[in-house]
């Protein structure tokens, strides 16, 4: 076994993702293609040496069908050698690739991997490529509603009030205000340009900082019609008989962010880094993914850290600080709630709720801002996690070297 | 109140009718044409305040006050402009301009009396409607693919949303333009109209009738006729057009490729995002390099050829009778385009069945123009004279000689001929090689003979490569461009030499493709090498299509001229190939390639055997270089021995006589981008590893060693 070490990681700035966005008018090969260049320029990387690029996406259809990977790697004038896969866990899709891309490095079936992910969410839209998750079928079999109406049973069954999920929303807006004032994160996004070199997008353009409780306050839930008109909190009775009634609490502004960007992670083991001149800034210390019930779907942050943990026998006060996906507020809240985590290491410099959640390239980013942040606090280790649709939780422990 | 309310500035007369609501601004720009520049910008903005202004505004027209609605854009800003900020900001501000017009509230009528073309199509493409003159002079089209660059002003995305994508892409990737009726037939205008006034009415009557119209692509549900934007028949139509562009051209334009990608990535969004994805490939392509040196050749120097810029001028060529020696397909295509002209023209040949033949071919010309009349092709027709007395020529102005390449032969017809000429009649040679002063020292008057180099099909091609004997003076060449302007010919004027200068570097190119054969390259390759270095015809093809039974005459000949510097194992492959093989060209049905039923069908598997063994040295980009620099080396001989005067002549014969690759811009152009000091460089590689043949001249050098180039702005 060697082991999987991290030399570099880049990501798109983040832009709002609809008509009017910065980067709608990118396609989604264009932003894969950038970051593969990006990553490619600053390490001076000989791409004939890279086995394969992994890349998370999950709308897989229109322009982010085909194998994207494959394509950007290809169009960012990569060595034809470096092959490419495209891969959908969903909401941890990005780190998905990572976990993969780590798991061939270091099992020594692959030397370096490009690990990361894409999402053009204004341009090809969540759900666009259909699945069973929308049958009826499903409904009757297996039980599938939608995410909202998940994170308000979650926050239902654990008792997360409406108040509680918009100042936690607002410190995630403060959070990441003051990190893009101060440009913590200029050391890995790389601002996007036109054809012409004419700049498009240089920092992450979905924050709205000042965002107070008040005006949060003044948001209707955006899953209560849904959820009651339409009825479909019924479909979750069959699990979930003990809840009366589903509290809906999340809105557009204590959510995560429709937004568009890319990220790229590069990994390789050591012999690859030292015989390329290129310093390993971390290591993959441990992953895992697991299951958990689909209906409340997004409490699998949960069972994976554990699962984590145990496997990798380590504590949960070997960790220094956390990046857990804000989905919904709900989410990093219960994640706290269950491991008594102190906020003030949980999403140091905000989240998805401020920043956005491009859902194949989330992942990548939250490692790399987790890596980042590491570095910044001359710290040791991190773990990244996310939840996911079906019911499911991705794991990811790194360790600065 | 009811009073007409008018308002003017440097590029629009408005007038506003408070009886009907309607605004009319008439595009007025001094001189003859609207143009698309700053001052056309700001008064059409300002004239668009002023009519949103006028109390009770239903609805606005805008017209032209000149015969075309609008040319499109001022091709002197756009050449200019290097920045890709500075070029975006321009785009950006007139698409802004264009979308204020189709948002402003009141319905907008594009009155197109004239031709609307580019982006003055454009604009009519920004109003809710457009109603054209019926009259087939007034044309639509988005001919910017011709000079390297995309329609910018929202040709790519308004045009496939109005009539589909398939017809969009077909205009665009094509530069075509419309005549009115077939613009209606296709969608591109709404309606026609027989005369202004009724236009004017038709436009009132329209606007009344749609108060409240919005533009397709501003209602809630955009339904574009044809496939559904990314649909798999959508997708279909796009993998279509790029392998047509492949097909047509090898994609070495990169003005075509870009439009597609324009319309691909543009559809599907909304407007004001679909328009910034066309901005930018505009600005990539406007600021580019292709496009400055396509707009140089194709758009300024064309322009100067054919305003004769530079040249002598003359008010009264005195040339009004024609004679032709000679009916073969050149000298009738020829008597056709004088006749058509209006010249009286004498079809002169010995033969009867020639002469048969020929007068077949005019008729046959006729026949093919639709717009003429009984009457017309009647007296098209009368003006021509076929005939095989030498007595009928009595008199005649102008005698052009088009009989066999062959200097005794045209000695004696000259002899023979010349005492008919009127008293002071010219006599040309159609001759494609043999010095005019060798010809004409047969004449009694070599100040009035002079070189008439046409290009076949002589309908079609519109260069003509005037060549200057000795002799021969400058009225004799003045009365001769006056002729070039009578048949609406493209000319370059160039000193005597053997094979001129079309010939020199069109017999370059194909000579080096047999040679290459000869050496062992792969024919397939060399073919398809020429192509993607942007040669119009690979060389092999067009040999066979003049054949290679002319390609061993001329080499006899060159021989005279130039010594036994010209064989070398292609000529001796050439010689084998018609003697041995018994494959003289395309028209036997055997030539380098095989055909069945006069159609090219695949390259003669027996070259390889005639090669000499298998190169070292090869691929696309080897055999590209020897292509292009055979022919690039010779043109900057002719300019180093005086051939060529006016340098832009090299560009325009090269590209509207040979076909030589236009997104070049010309051979020098070509060596110019690549710069001539590695040019040199490649020469000199050349000479060494291929012939002495591609040394370049002294002149070369010296320009290359000042850090010059041939075409200085």
């Amino acid at each position: 076994m060697s082991e999987a070490m991290i030399f570099d990681a880049v990501r798109t700035p983040r832009g709002k993702g609809k008509p009017g966005g910065s980067l709608h008018t990118v396609r989604p090969l264009d932003l894969m293609t950038h970051v593969l260049e990006a990553i490619r320029d600053r390490n001076a990387l000989d791409t004939s040496r890279v086995d394969d690029v992994i890349a998370g996406c999950v709308t897989q259809t229109g322009e982010q069908g085909a194998c994207i990977a494959r394509f950007a790697a290809l169009n960012a004038g990569y060595d034809q050698s470096a092959a490419g896969v495209t891969l959908n866990r969903f909401c941890a899709s990005g780190l998905e690739s990572i976990n993969q891309a780590a798991a061939m490095v270091a099992s020594g079936f692959a030397d370096m991997i490009i690990a990361g992910g894409v999402e053009s969410m204004s341009r090809v839209p969540m759900g666009s490529d259909g699945g069973a998750i929308w049958d009826a079928q499903t409904q009757w079999d297996i039980g599938s509603v939608p995410q909202g109406v998940s994170a308000d049973l979650l926050a239902t069954l654990r008792g997360i009030t409406r108040e509680a999920a918009d100042a936690f929303a607002v410190e995630s807006q403060r959070r990441a205000a003051e990190a893009l004032e101060a440009g913590v994160f200029d050391k890995s996004v790389v601002p996007v340009k036109d054809r012409n070199g004419l700049p498009l997008l240089e920092r992450d353009e979905y924050p709205r900082p000042g965002t107070s409780v008040d005006a949060l306050a003044k948001l209707n839930p955006s899953f209560e019609v849904m959820g009651k008109q339409f009825g479909i909190d019924h479909l979750t009775k069959s699990k979930y008989p003990q809840v009366e009634s589903i509290n809906h609490i999340h809105h557009a502004g204590n959510s995560s962010g429709i937004v568009d960007g890319a990220a790229a992670v590069l990994i390789g083991n050591a012999e690859v880094g030292k015989s390329m001149g290129m310093k390993p800034r971390a290591k993959i210390r441990a992953l895992a993914a697991t299951g958990s019930e689909p209906i409340l779907m997004l409490d699998g942050p949960i069972p994976v850290t554990r699962k984590l943990l145990k496997r990798a026998g380590m504590e949960l006060s070997d960790i220094d600080l956390f990046e857990v996906n804000e989905a919904f507020a709900a989410v990093p809240m219960a994640f706290m709630q269950e491991f008594e985590v102190d906020p003030a290491i949980v999403n140091i410099h905000g989240g998805a709720i401020a920043l956005g959640h491009p859902l194949g390239a989330t992942g990548a980013m939250l490692l790399g801002t987790a890596l980042d942040l590491l570095e910044e606090r001359d710290q040791s280790t991190a773990l990244v996690t996310l939840c996911i649709g079906g019911g499911m939780g991705v794991a990811t422990v790194i360790e600065r070297v | 109140m009811s009073e007409t309310q008018t308002h003017q500035n440097a590029a629009v007369k408005a007038s506003f009718d408070p009886a009907n609501g309607v605004a009319t601004l008439t595009l007025a720009m001094p001189g003859k044409v609207n143009v698309l520049n700053d001052v056309f910008g700001h008064g059409l903005k300002e004239a668009l305040d002023w009519a949103k202004g006028r109390e009770g505004l239903r609805g606005i027209i805008i017209g032209s006050a000149h015969k075309d609605f609008c040319a499109g854009a001022d091709i002197d800003g756009l050449y200019a402009e290097r920045d890709a900020a500075r070029m975006h900001k321009v785009v950006t501000e007139l698409c802004a301009l264009y979308r204020e017009i189709e948002t402003s509230g009141v319905p907008v009528v594009a009155a197109l009396t004239g031709s609307a073309l580019g982006g003055g199509y454009e604009l009519a493409l920004s109003c809710h409607h457009r109603i054209a003159l019926n009259d087939a002079r007034v044309k639509v089209g988005l001919p910017e693919v011709q000079l390297g660059v995309i329609p910018g002003a929202g040709g790519t995305q308004r045009l496939p949303r109005i009539v589909g994508i398939q017809p969009a892409l077909e205009m665009i990737l094509q530069g075509q333009e419309l005549r009115a009726p077939k613009a209606l037939k296709g969608g591109f205008v709404d309606a026609l109209a027989e005369s202004p006034e009724a236009l004017h009415q038709a436009a009132v009557k329209w606007i009344h009738e749609n108060p409240k119209v919005k533009q397709p692509w501003d209602e809630k549900k955009l339904r574009i006729p044809g496939p559904r934007p990314g649909s798999p028949d959508a997708r279909n139509i796009f993998m279509g057009a790029c392998a047509m562009i492949a097909k047509r051209t090898a994609g070495v334009f990169t003005a075509p490729k870009r439009a597609i990608s324009a319309m691909q990535e543009g559809i599907s969004l909304k407007f004001d995002e679909a328009m910034k994805i066309e901005n930018r490939y505009f600005v990539e392509l406007a600021i580019s390099d292709q496009a400055k040196d396509m707009i140089r050749t194709l758009w300024y120097y064309r322009n100067a050829a054919l305003k004769h810029e530079g040249l002598p001028k003359t008010d009264d060529a005195g040339l009004a009778s024609v004679a032709i020696l000679g009916a073969g397909m050149m000298g009738a295509g020829l008597a056709f385009v004088c006749a058509q002209a209006g010249m009286k023209v004498f079809l002169k040949d010995i033969k009867q069945e020639a002469l048969d033949a020929g007068v077949a071919h005019f008729e046959a010309e006729l026949a093919k123009k639709r717009h003429l009349d009984d009457a017309a092709k009647k007296a098209l027709r009368d003006r021509m004279v076929p005939t095989l007395a030498l007595e009928d020529l009595e008199g005649v102005d102008l005698v052009i000689e088009a009989v066999f390449e062959d200097l005794d032969l045209k000695h004696r017809v000259t002899k023979e001929t010349e005492p008919r000429l009127s008293a002071n009649g010219i006599w040309a040679s159609n001759t494609s090689a043999i010095p005019i002063t060798d010809l004409a020292a047969a004449s009694a008057h070599a100040d009035r003979f002079i070189g008439l180099h046409f290009f076949s099909p002589v309908e079609k091609m519109p260069l003509l490569e005037i060549i200057k004997g000795k002799e021969t003076s400058e009225e004799t060449l003045a009365r001769s461009l006056a002729f070039c302007r009578a048949i609406k010919k493209l000319p370059i004027v160039v000193n005597d030499g053997y094979g001129f200068y079309t010939t020199r570097v069109f017999s370059a190119y194909i000579l080096e493709g047999a040679q290459l054969v000869a050496e062992g390259h792969d024919p397939v390759l060399i073919e398809w090498a020429a192509r993607q270095a942007g040669m119009v015809v690979p060389p092999l093809q067009v040999f066979d299509e003049v054949t290679l039974t002319l390609g061993l005459k001329a080499m006899k000949q060159g021989r005279k001229y130039l010594g036994e510097v010209v064989d070398n194992a292609g000529t001796a492959l050439l010689d084998k190939i018609v003697n041995a093989h018994k494959r003289p060209s395309k028209a036997e049905g055997a030539g380098f390639y095989e055909y069945e039923g006069g159609r090219r069908k695949r390259l003669w598997p027996g070259l390889a055997e005639l090669a000499q063994g298998k190169p070292e040295l090869t691929g696309v980009e080897y055999i590209a270089d020897r292509l292009l620099f055979a022919q690039c080396v010779q043109a900057a001989h002719c300019v180093a021995d005086g051939i060529i005067e006016q340098r832009r002549d090299a560009e325009v014969g090269a590209i509207f006589g040979i076909g030589f690759a236009p997104n070049t811009g010309g051979p020098l152009s070509y060596m110019d981008r690549m710069g001539l000091d590695r040019v040199v460089e490649k020469l000199d590689a050349l000479a060494k590893e291929a012939g002495a043949r591609y040394t370049p001249p002294a002149q070369l050098r010296e320009l290359a060693e000042a850090g010059r180039k041939y075409l200085e702005d």
